[in-house]
């Protein structure tokens, strides 16, 4: 084998090594006690709505705040400078993506997982029978 | 039970026509398997009639869906009375059923063809696709065994469902008509009535069918340990499914762009990334064909690449299809439980092939001696291997729920107790894909240049001098115009156009237009085009709209506008006006009105152009915003609504008076009030009468002024007259303004007057929040699409004529 090719192997190993690197780099989903833990680190929480607390949209400043509960039931204000998701207060589940800060968890980014009201209007309404 | 009103010949008729269709396509794969021209005839017509009931079963299908036949669940889910006629097909491959059976439509059909075209390979090809095609027709059998059920047919009625089984209703004979539900289906969700959900479905499966013509071919070669003759016929298929493949992926892309808020036209999405990497893997495939053809030695790699492409599809149907994605995607299919019966088909064919290849590894034919560094073979080689990586790079990131399921938490063996997610999907693919791009790219310039065997130096570079001064001076000035300095972008870009300025120069001045190799010519500029499109699109996207009243230090500008109905702000180089909203089927439409400044400076507005972004009211999913595009020659402005308050007038409640508010003042305080009004107390004036040494009522009023922005101020008094235990208001109103204001009580702890203030309802100005982004140069990604398919198509035609 030449020289040359034995470079461009090289080259290949390097570029797979790269890819394997950043594979490594991705992280788990945490939860709102490991987030204030390490304030400032962006990472992913799966929680939901408190609906108990309140919840603000603030179109002026878009600023959208609320309480969320995560898996293991700590509770966290969410500060979140976007537009309100549609539907936001229906949502079952919602995945933040941000960082802790002192006061409140800033998130960047929010995705939510919606019950279909398709579903519920699917039944048959079988009560109608005994009518 | 007789039951009422149901087509169960159409039920029967469907359903025999299923189980035809598998019998006959495990009946070609058995006959074409044993060896002989008897069983060759046999599997032939097996494949024929498994072809032919396969159409019946679909034209059935098709026919009770027309018909609104609301007993079927496929019906019953997919379409509705008021359904457009158009979208009868987007109905009909809304479901895994429905689009289970658009791919094997596909397959039937391509696998028809073969039966004539693949003469003496026609029984190890024909034989994969009815082995391929029993998997498929598998999967809408709807039988059970036992409990386990093999396939979900789109043939079961309402009440055979598993969930609806012995409940009360189905004891009626006349349920149809006694029951409202069954009078009109749930119909086709409004997020895909649209005709890219007619034209994108059957163009992306007929790609994926078409991956399976080379993988035959392949099987077929290894099986006859054949490795020359069919070659040529594989070329061919391959490159056909090169750019049906290609252009499916991209009518994708231009979906999302058009009609659906993702920001863009790729997002890294499980779905689109998993249709991708086939792609890649195909090409690459494709280009070792060419290799071998012109120059042997690369039996091994051209047939691992054909051979995985169709696996990775199969994996691909496996993700997107078995529910494992979850939510990680935006757009895969329900899960019908099929997930079992989706690991076994992608088991066996990946464990049947790659076994086969193995086993036949030995003896397959090998280089002689090594590629020369300056041959064109060894770089098309290079290229190959780095789509290879590229796509494997894209599988291994986009099979984290996978990995979560097999080593997470609740995995078969945990790893790791947390599932790992990937963060920033978009950055992370972007960071590893653009590398990889690059390579890509100066290799399609640079192998033009490259001769098969050999090339000298002073040859390679003398050939492209004129290109290489040309891509140098359009890429920077491009740079420049753009103002794009990031290194990494820049040579993206100078590489992209070098393929481009190389495809064109080389045809043109070295092959002398030769009409045989136009095909790859316009092929290769077309994905030069596209990488610079994209990049150039994404690199340099803007958001021109910027919320200006609030900007913390710690945040970025946020990128969203807030617009009065009426008002008109600016926006980037314009200023845009939201002048109606009105309601048009599933949608609410917000007319947004641009202007322009004159150009003579005098400050002039004059109208530009009108976008209207929409929400659609969407049951099943929630509200979804769908853009609206200005598309201009060198950029688009595509807006779309991120907020609007979408509740009905029932919700926002018929109070006619709201956001009452109490304040609490001193004379000669002032209070902010609603963001925009200042009111002061000033004076306070109180009546008090004596009598018989009591009090006997108090009348109390407080002197407000109240000024606005515009600096107009209103006096008024609202008043409070007490009797014992009985208090009476007098509210004071200012009707110009939509304010009330009510002396409501005294604070006896502060011995201040409490004065509530209430909006009218139509003194709350509606608003919506938009955001706008500048795409530059995106047509260059639309252009070299168009010119990526064409090529494919003069090279497939080309090819076909002279074999």
């Amino acid at each position: 084998m030449k020289n040359s090719q034995i470079a461009i192997i090289i080259a290949i190993a390097v570029l797979i090594g790269y890819t394997l690197v950043r594979l490594g780099n991705s992280s788990t989903y945490s939860n709102f006690e490991q987030a204030t833990a390490s304030l400032g680190v962006k990472t992913t929480v799966i929680g939901y709505l408190d609906t108990d607390q309140p919840m603000d949209f603030n179109p002026k400043t878009i600023t959208l705040t609320f309480t969320a509960k995560d898996k293991k039931g700590n509770e966290s204000m969410v500060v979140y400078h976007q537009p309100k998701p549609q539907d936001f207060e229906r949502s079952e589940e919602i995945t933040m993506t941000g960082y802790a800060s002192d006061s409140a968890f800033i998130a960047t980014d929010i995705l939510m997982k919606c019950p279909s009201k398709y579903n519920e209007e699917n039944e048959v309404q079988s009560d109608k029978i005994y009518k | 039970m007789q039951y009422v009103g149901e087509h169960i010949w159409a039920a029967d008729l469907g359903r025999g026509l299923t189980a035809l269709s598998f019998v006959f396509a495990l009946l070609s794969t058995l006959a074409y398997y044993l060896k002989g021209d008897q069983w060759k005839l046999l599997g032939r017509l097996a494949f024929r009639i498994h072809a032919i009931s396969l159409f019946g079963l679909i034209g059935t299908l098709f026919y009770i869906m027309a018909h609104h036949y609301f007993e079927f669940d496929y019906v019953w889910k997919h379409t509705s009375l008021d359904l457009p006629p158009q979208y009868l097909f987007s109905a009909f491959w809304e479901g895994q059923e429905g689009s289970f059976l658009l791919w094997m439509f596909w397959n039937a059909i391509l696998g028809y063809i073969l039966t004539y075209s693949a003469k003496k390979f026609e029984g190890p090809v024909v034989g994969v696709f009815a082995a391929v095609q029993a998997f498929l027709v598998s999967m809408i059998l709807g039988v059970y065994l036992g409990d386990m059920h093999i396939g979900y047919s789109p043939f079961i009625l309402v009440r055979e469902l598993a969930e609806n089984v012995g409940l009360p209703w189905t004891q009626f004979a006349d349920y149809l008509e006694r029951f409202p539900n069954f009078a009109d289906g749930t119909g086709l969700n409004p997020l895909l009535q649209n005709y890219w959900m007619t034209i994108h479905p059957p163009t992306l499966f007929l790609g994926f069918a078409s991956t399976l013509v080379p993988f035959s071919y392949a099987i077929a070669g290894l099986l006859r340990k054949d490795y020359k003759t069919w070659i040529k016929s594989a070329l061919v298929w391959s490159f056909f499914s090169v750019g049906i493949l290609g252009v499916g992926i991209l009518m994708g892309g231009a979906w999302a762009y058009e009609a659906l808020s993702f920001g863009g036209f790729w997002a890294w999405d499980p779905v689109e990334n998993t249709s991708l990497v086939p792609w890649l893997t195909m090409v690459a495939g494709a280009h070792l064909l060419l290799i071998q053809r012109n120059k042997g030695g690369v039996i091994p790699a051209a047939l691992f690449l054909l051979i995985l492409t169709f696996l990775l599809v199969l994996y691909s149907t496996f993700l997107t299809r078995s529910g494992v994605l979850g939510d990680s995607s935006v757009h895969a299919f329900v899960d019908l439980g099929l997930s079992g019966q989706l690991l076994i088909y992608l088991l066996f064919f990946t464990i049947g092939s790659l076994t086969l290849f193995l086993a036949r590894y030995k003896g397959l034919p090998k280089k002689v001696k090594e590629d020369r560094m300056d041959s064109r073979e060894f770089w098309m080689f290079i290229g190959a291997l780095i789509l290879l990586i590229s796509g494997l790079q894209i599988t291994l990131s986009t099979s984290y729920p996978v990995f979560n399921k097999l080593f997470g938490p609740d995995g078969l063996i945990t790893l790791y107790d947390q599932d790992k997610v990937l963060i920033d999907p978009i950055e992370h693919y972007n960071a590893i894909q653009v590398p990889f791009a690059i390579i890509i790219v100066l290799l399609i310039g640079a192998g033009q240049f490259l001769s098969y065997h050999r090339t000298t130096t002073t040859q390679f570079f003398k050939r492209q001098i004129l290109t290489l001064i040309l891509t140098t001076i359009f890429a920077g000035i491009s740079a420049w115009i753009l103002d794009m300095w990031n290194p990494m972008y820049v040579t993206l870009l100078w590489c992209s156009y070098y393929a481009v300025i190389a495809n064109l120069e080389f045809w043109i001045r070295w092959a002398k237009g030769n009409w045989s190799i136009a095909g790859s010519t316009v092929a290769h500029i077309g994905f030069g085009l596209i990488v610079a499109g994209s990049l150039v699109s994404n690199a340099n996207k803007d958001v021109i709209s910027q919320n200006k009243t609030f900007i913390h230090e710690e945040f970025p500008a946020n990128e969203n506008l807030l617009i009065h109905q009426g008002d008109t702000v600016e926006l980037g180089d314009y200023w845009v006006s939201w002048t109606e909203q009105r309601e048009e089927g599933y949608y609410q439409r917000y007319v947004l009105e641009f202007f322009k400044e004159d150009e003579d400076h005098s400050g002039e507005l004059k109208p530009a152009f009108i976008l209207s972004p929409s929400i659609q009211m969407n049951e099943r999913m929630g509200n979804v915003a769908e853009p609206s595009t200005r598309h201009f020659l060198t950029k688009d402005i595509y807006t779309h609504v991120t907020y609007a308050d979408m509740r009905s007038m029932e919700e926002k409640g018929t109070e006619e008076w709201k956001n009452a508010f109490d304040i609490e003042l001193a004379t000669g305080d002032t209070h902010f009030l609603y963001g925009k009004y200042q009111v002061r107390l000033d004076t306070l004036v109180v009546e008090a009468p004596q009598g018989d040494g009591n009090l006997k009522y108090a009348v109390l009023g407080a002197g407000l002024s109240v000024t606005t922005m515009e600096d107009s101020t209103y006096k008024i008094m609202p008043i409070y007259a007490v009797q014992g235990d009985e208090g009476q208001h007098v509210d004071a109103e200012i009707k110009e303004l939509g304010l009330k204001f009510s002396f409501d009580r005294i604070n006896y702890e502060s011995n201040r007057p409490v004065i509530t203030a209430s909006e009218h309802i139509e003194a709350e100005e509606p608003f919506i929040l938009i955001k706008a982004e500048v795409f530059p140069w995106i047509n260059l990604l639309w252009i070299g699409s168009l010119l990526m398919a064409l090529g494919t198509v003069i090279a497939v035609t080309t090819r076909l004529r002279g074999k």
